[in-house]
């Protein structure tokens, strides 16, 4: 069992590695649609580690805090790049 | 047939947000050219309705035409304070909603057929009309109609902010679709004790009493629906395969030491109509091979693909096919893929 | 452990190894419009093949219902958000970038 876990936990460490890989974009842009692009990636890869974390403990109300920033992250991206278009109407 | 007449205009007239200006400018146009002339008046208000040959909403259109006219009806009364004056008559009329319209040179065509039948020899343009929806309509119209010798001008009204019609009014069907979504999450997310069915039906009549006007575009129906998503259950296997396939493609590109990729921009006009199926095929364009959708305006698709492959794949119209099924049925499946329409075209961006 | 749990792994893993094509992608791909291809693709199938996992691992049904509403909510909003940023840079007037224009930077 406790390996199964383990296993588990170590996915969500990779995702968590991605994560700060994609950093780096939010990083060296150049542009800002690069660097939203990549917040919404490295959110994307939150929500999975919280996810599966959620799994390896069987911590269901885990799932409640990654339903909502999975949300948040959603808008995020749509606000985001609403903003930057003048004529609004990017949906 | 005789020759053009410039004290006959034609108003094409579409739902836009300057319609009421550009109507009041043409009747203002045409009361000064009454006074000024002796030559009876004549000022045509057409709409041309965006008719499809495989859409059920058809007749849902044409009744939006009829509606709009009206409306200008309406106007034309406000603006002359009763009847028009003599020597100045108004017609109104539907044109074109026999035909299978698509570019704007179709459009062009029926109004000046139109205008070829009664000599119109002036075109007064909404600067805001684009009945089709695809972009751009109205500088290629206004070029088409100034070829074959009418008089166009472009009414001289504000372009208002564009704002898009988000409250419509709510139906039954409405509510209670809103309704029963929002109850069946609630209740997903909760523990399932009595109270919960409770507040969770208190919620969720809060939510589509709030939510309901702006939740949909078109009335849902009952009927058609529940075929729909029948349809979506064999497309979902469909897509998720074209998905694994994508992601395979992706990771074989972005994960080879010299990146071989040729990125190009292709302009697609889908055979698809209407809010759910653009959406449902511009995301499926995006999960699948080398392709993204970048931006849509009704049917026109700017997608950005990544080599030369998926750009193949796109011309063969696969998933354009799939989402027609789903959403008109098989017999609407059969239209011919995007590379034998013609409708891929690449779009270049100089400098 | 039992095969299940192999298989939750397993899928676990290969999202992982997908999630990690979109992070790459992320960094190495030469402009916005291809980086939008990476996040949207690889990252929406990482994301979907781990909640998969998690669905099947969590063992209390309402909580296998939330984490496959995640997995579906994922699968709609990734696509959306990787388009509505595209076209924000389109209207922005970002060009393309093109295979012509490959020099030293990859």
């Amino acid at each position: 069992m406790v390996e199964f876990e383990t296993a588990l936990l170590a996915v969500a460490g990779a995702f968590v590695v991605f994560a700060v890989v994609a950093l780096y974009r939010v990083f060296a842009g150049p542009t800002t649609f690069d660097r939203i692009i990549a917040v919404n990636v490295v959110g994307t890869n939150t929500v999975i580690a919280i996810a599966l974390v959620a799994g390896a403990f069987d911590q269901s109300v885990f799932l409640d805090i990654a339903l909502v920033y999975a949300l948040l992250n959603f808008l995020l991206s749509i606000a985001f790049s609403k903003f930057t278009v003048e004529r609004g109407g990017v949906l | 047939m005789t020759v053009p007449d410039p004290h006959r205009l034609l108003v094409p007239v579409d739902d836009s947000v300057t319609v009421r200006n550009t109507v009041a400018y043409a009747i203002d146009q045409a009361e000064t050219l009454r006074r000024d002339g002796d030559a009876p008046v004549e000022l045509h208000f057409v709409v041309v309705p965006g008719t499809r040959a495989v859409d059920p909403d058809a007749p849902e259109e044409l009744g939006a035409a009829t509606d709009l006219l009206d409306r200008v009806a309406v106007w034309t009364d406000e603006d002359f304070g009763g009847d028009p004056p003599e020597g100045l008559s108004v017609t109104l009329e539907v044109v074109g909603a026999d035909r299978y319209l698509f570019s704007p040179g179709d459009y062009a065509d029926v109004l000046l057929e139109y205008a070829a039948d009664r000599d119109i020899g002036r075109a007064i343009l909404d600067p805001e009309y684009n009945p089709g929806g695809a972009a751009p309509m109205l500088r290629p119209l206004e070029i088409e109609l100034a070829r074959n010798g009418l008089e166009v001008e472009e009414a001289p009204v504000e372009r208002e902010a564009r704002q898009t019609v988000l409250a419509r009014a709510a139906t039954l069907p409405k509510y209670l679709s809103v309704f029963a979504a929002s109850y069946l999450f609630y209740l997903l997310l909760s523990p399932w004790k009595p109270l919960d069915f409770f507040t969770g039906a208190i919620t969720a009549t809060l939510v589509s009493a709030l939510l309901a006007p702006i939740a949909f575009s078109k009335q849902p129906s009952i009927t058609r629906v529940p075929v729909q998503l029948v349809r979506m259950t064999i497309y979902v296997p469909y897509l998720l395969w074209q998905i694994a396939l994508a992601n395979l493609h992706i990771a074989k590109v972005v994960l080879h030491p010299s990146l071989p990729i040729d990125p190009t921009v292709v302009r697609y006009r889908a055979a698809v109509w209407g809010d759910a199926p653009v959406t449902t095929l511009a995301n499926s364009i995006t999960l699948t091979p080398g392709t993204l959708t970048i931006s849509v305006s009704d049917r026109a698709f700017n997608v950005h693909s990544l080599t030369d492959n998926s750009r193949d794949d796109l011309e063969a119209g696969g998933l354009e096919r799939a989402v027609r099924f789903v959403f008109y049925g098989r017999e609407a499946a059969a239209i011919a893929s995007p590379g034998e329409r013609d409708d891929c075209e690449e779009v270049t961006y100089d400098g | 452990m039992t095969p299940l749990e192999w298989a939750i792994v397993a899928l676990a893993a290969v999202g992982a190894f997908f999630g990690g094509v979109a992070a790459v992608g992320i960094v190495r791909l030469p402009d916005i419009y291809t980086r939008a291809h990476a996040a949207s693709k690889s990252d929406t199938l990482g994301a979907v093949l781990a909640l998969a996992a998690v669905a099947l691992a969590i063992q209390t049904d309402l909580s296998t219902i939330k984490a496959v509403f995640l997995l579906l909510f994922m699968f709609l909003t990734n696509p959306t958000a990787a388009h509505a940023i595209a076209r924000a840079a389109e209207d922005q007037g970002i060009r393309p970038w093109a295979a012509e224009n490959r020099e030293g930077d990859p």
